[in-house]
C-alpha cells in the first residue's frame, strides 16, 4: 500500500497542505475559545466525518494506479475532508466577523467536493464494466477476493464450489460440464527445474487457458496443478471439441526456462462430466475429479458417462 | 540398555536445511521474512549465514507463522514436495542413493533426527504390507495437521521421484476429514481414509524391494558404511517418541509412570515435567500406543474383542471396548465395519 501511495503524493500534500494552511491561518488571526462554550457532540460529529473522509481518501489511492478516476474520487474526498475539517476547527477557534475565507472553505468547498466525487463515480462505474469484461473468464456470476489463489490470481477450490452451485442453479433445464485439468507429469517436471520456475510454468499455463477459452466459461485453480473448467450451457460433446483445443494449445507453448535455458513443453490431461439433473456441487466435483483419473490411465481426455 | 533422547529446545537442526526451504516457499509468495520469522527469535540474515540451529520448538513456531501467512492452505504440500532427498548430510546422501523403497525407508528411519524432525517415521511390516507410521516428537498440537501433510507429501514425492511412477500408496489419517480436502484428492489420490486415529501410510510389501532407476546400490551401500564408521554421538528419538516406543516394545505388559520413569532413569516428577514440557502426559501416551497397537490387531491382524483384549492386559472384553470408545469415540465393531483398510 505505502508504493501505491507514493504514486500519489501531490495530490496528498495539496490536500492535507491546505488543512494545515486553514489551521495556521485560524490561530494566527482568531482567538481560542473557553471550554465551556465548546460543543463536545459537535467536534465528535464533524471531527469523526472529517477523519473518516481521510481514511476513506488514502484507502482509495493506496488500492488504486494514478489515473483520471482516482484523481477525481480523492480530489471530490480532499475537499469534503476540508470543509470538515474547518467546520470542526471553529468549534475551538472563533474567527473574527470579517474573516470570509473560512465560510468559504466550509460552505464551498463541500458542494465542490461532492460534484467531484458524484463525476469520479460516474466514471469509475464505466472503467468498472470495463475491468469487469477483463475479469469475466475469472469470476462470472460472483466476485469474492478471499477466495483468489495468490499465483494464478484464478478463484480457488471454496470459489468454484459456490460458482458452480450458482451455475448448477442458474441454469436448469441446460446442460453443463464441468472440466478437471492437470498437467501431465509436473511434479517431475517441478523436481527438474524448482519450485519458482514451476510457480512460473504454471502461471503460464494459466494465461494459455484464459486465452483460448470462451468468455461464457469461468476457470478456477482447483489445488496444485489441477484447474476447474465451468462451461455452462454446454453439453459433452461440445465440451470434448473446446477441450481438444485447450490440449493443442497447451501442447504448443513453449515454455522457456532460466538456468539452464531450455524449452519445456506440456500436455495436460482433462476428465470432463456433464451435470445431473439435480446435482450437486460437490457430487459433480467429484465425478469430475475420477473421470481425470481415468485420463491418466489412458493418458489424454476421458469423459465421464 | 540406557534411554537416549533429545529434547524440544535442544538446538540442533541447521537453519539451512528445511527450514530454510520453507522460509524461501514463503518469500517467493512476497511475504516478509520477519513476519515469517516472528516469535521464533530467529534472523534472516543469520539464516543466510548458514550458521544457526533450531530447536523443534523453533521450527514448530515457523511452521505456525507460515500456516497463518498462506490463505491457500497448500504451504504444507509445497514444502513436503521438495523436501527430500534435500541436503541435509548423511541422510540425504543416502536418500538420493537409495536402490529401492525399502532401503529409502531404512535410511528415513534412521536419520530421522535430521530429515523429518518433528514427526518420525515408524516402519513395520506384516505378510503383506509395509506400513509407515508418523510419530509426533514434540507436541505439535495445531501443528499436527500441517505436519502429518508434510512429511506424507514428501514420502510420495520422493518415492514417486526416485522411482519415475506413482507408487500406490494408501493413507490413513488420524484426524477427520478436513472441509478443504482439494489438496489430499490432488496430491495424494483418492485411496484416502479419514478418522482412523493413526497416520499411517500403506503399500504392498512387493513394492519395497523393486529397482529405483536413480538409485545405486554401491553408493547407497558406500554411504551406509561410511556413515555407521563416524558413529551417530547423538540420539535418534525425541523425548515423547522414545517414551511411546518403550510403551509400544512392553504393551503387553502391565507399565505405571513410575516404571516408565526408572527406565529413562528419573524421578517420577521429572518425568512428568518433560512430559508437560512437550505438550503430553503419561496417560494420554499410554492410550495412544494401546489405541495404535489395538487398531493394528484389529485391522490388519483381524482379531477379535477379546484376543485384542487379552493382548492388551484388559480384565475383560468390556473394559476394552469401553477403553477403546474412549480413545477413538468409536466401538471397535464400528471401526471395523467402517475401515477395510489392508485386506480390502
Amino acid at each position: 500500500m505505502l508504493q501505491t501511495l507514493r504514486l500519489h503524493r501531490h495530490k496528498l500534500l495539496l490536500i492535507f497542505g491546505l488543512a494545515f494552511l486553514s489551521l495556521a491561518a485560524s490561530i494566527w488571526i482568531g482567538d481560542a475559545k473557553t471550554w465551556a462554550e465548546i460543543d463536545w457532540l459537535d467536534v465528535l460529529g464533524e471531527g469523526g466525518s472529517a477523519v473518516a473522509i481521510a481514511v476513506w481518501m488514502v484507502l482509495i489511492l493506496g488500492s488504486r494506479p494514478a489515473g483520471r478516476v482516482t484523481d477525481l474520487l480523492t480530489l471530490g474526498l480532499g475537499f469534503m475532508f476540508i470543509a470538515m475539517w474547518q467546520d470542526n476547527l471553529d468549534e475551538f477557534i472563533r474567527l473574527p466577523a470579517e474573516q470570509w475565507w473560512d465560510h468559504w472553505l466550509e460552505s464551498g468547498a463541500m458542494p465542490f467536493g461532492i460534484a467531484l466525487l458524484t463525476y469520479g463515480l460516474f466514471h469509475w462505474h464505466g472503467e468498472q464494466l470495463s475491468i469487469n469484461r477483463q475479469l469475466q473468464k475469472r469470476e462470472s456470476l460472483f466476485r469474492e477476493h478471499r477466495y483468489i489463489d495468490g499465483l494464478t490470481q484464478l478463484g480457488r477450490a471454496d470459489y468454484l464450489k459456490q460458482q458452480l452451485q450458482r451455475q448448477l442453479a442458474a441454469s436448469v433445464g441446460k446442460p453443463l460440464t464441468l472440466v478437471m485439468l492437470e498437467t501431465d507429469h509436473f511434479a517431475g517436471v517441478a523436481r527438474a527445474i524448482g519450485h519458482r520456475e514451476a510457480d512460473r510454468l504454471l502461471r503460464e499455463i494459466a494465461e494459455i487457458l484464459l486465452l483460448n477459452m470462451r468468455p461464457q466459461d469461468v476457470i478456477c485453480r482447483y489445488a496444485g496443478e489441477r484447474f476447474a473448467l465451468v462451461m455452462p450451457d454446454t453439453d459433452a460433446e461440445q465440451a470434448l471439441q473446446l477441450v481438444q483445443e485447450l490440449r493443442l494449445a497447451v501442447q504448443h507453448f513453449a515454455f522457456k526456462t532460466g538456468q539452464p535455458a531450455q524449452t519445456l513443453y506440456q500436455r495436460i490431461l482433462a476428465g470432463l462430466c456433464t451435470a445431473r439433473p439435480g446435482e450437486e456441487a460437490a457430487e459433480l466435483i467429484a465425478r469430475a475429479n475420477d473421470a481425470l483419473l481415468q485420463a491418466h490411465d489412458g493418458r489424454g481426455c476421458y469423459q465421464a458417462a | 540398555m540406557t534411554m537416549a533422547w533429545y529434547e524440544c529446545d535442544e538446538k540442533y537442526l541447521p537453519a539451512h536445511y528445511q527450514p530454510a526451504l520453507l522460509l524461501d516457499l514463503l518469500l517467493a509468495r512476497d511475504i516478509s521474512s520477519h513476519k515469517v520469522l516472528r516469535g521464533t527469535g530467529l534472523f534472516y540474515e543469520d539464516i543466510l549465514a548458514g550458521q544457526q540451529k533450531l530447536s523443534q520448538l523453533q521450527l514448530k513456531q515457523l511452521i505456525a507463522n507460515g500456516d497463518k501467512l498462506v490463505a491457500e492452505g497448500d504451504l504444507s504440500f509445497r514444502w513436503g514436495d521438495n523436501l527430500w532427498p534435500g541436503h541435509y548430510g548423511a541422510g540425504s546422501q543416502l536418500l538420493s542413493n537409495a536402490p529401492d523403497l525399502g532401503c529409502a525407508l531404512q535410511a528415513l528411519v534412521r536419520y530421522r533426527r535430521f530429515l523429518s524432525p518433528l514427526l518420525a517415521p515408524r516402519v513395520f511390516e506384516d505378510e503383506h504390507y509395509c506400513y509407515v507410521q508418523w510419530l509426533d516428537t514434540c507436541g505439535l498440537q495445531e501443528q499436527h495437521r500441517f505436519m502429518v501433510e508434510t512429511a506424507m507429501m514428501a514420502l510420495t514425492s520422493m518415492s514417486r521421484w526416485l522411482a519415475q511412477q506413482n507408487l500406490p500408496w494408501r493413507y490413513g489419517f488420524s484426524y477427520p476429514r478436513p472441509a478443504a480436502d482439494e489438496q489430499y484428492q490432488v496430491h495424494f489420490g483418492s485411496q484416502l481414509q479419514f478418522g482412523l486415529g493413526v497416520d499411517v501410510m500403506v503399500i504392498e510389501k512387493s513394492w519395497l524391494q523393486a529397482a529405483w532407476p536413480r538409485g545405486s546400490v554401491t553408493g547407497f551401500q558406500a554411504a551406509w558404511q561410511e556413515a555407521g564408521v563416524l558413529r551417530d554421538d547423538y540420539a535418534s528419538d525425541g523425548f515423547t517418541e522414545a517414551v511411546y516406543q518403550w510403551l509400544i516394545a512392553h504393551i503387553s505388559d502391565a507399565v505405571t509412570l513410575p516404571d516408565v520413569a526408572a527406565v529413562f532413569g528419573m524421578s517420577p516428577a521429572t518425568f512428568k515435567r518433560k512430559l508437560k514440557k512437550h505438550q503430553s502426559h503419561f496417560q494420554q501416551l499410554q492410550d495412544q500406543a494401546r489405541m495404535h497397537v489395538s487398531l493394528y490387531l484389529l485391522h490388519v491382524r483381524d482379531f477379535n474383542n477379546e484376543q485384542v483384549a487379552h493382548y492388551l492386559h484388559f480384565n475383560d472384553t468390556t473394559n476394552f471396548r469401553r477403553a477403546f470408545k474412549r480413545w477413538t469415540g468409536l466401538t471397535p465393531s464400528d471401526v471395523r465395519q467402517q475401515f477395510r483398510f489392508a485386506g480390502s
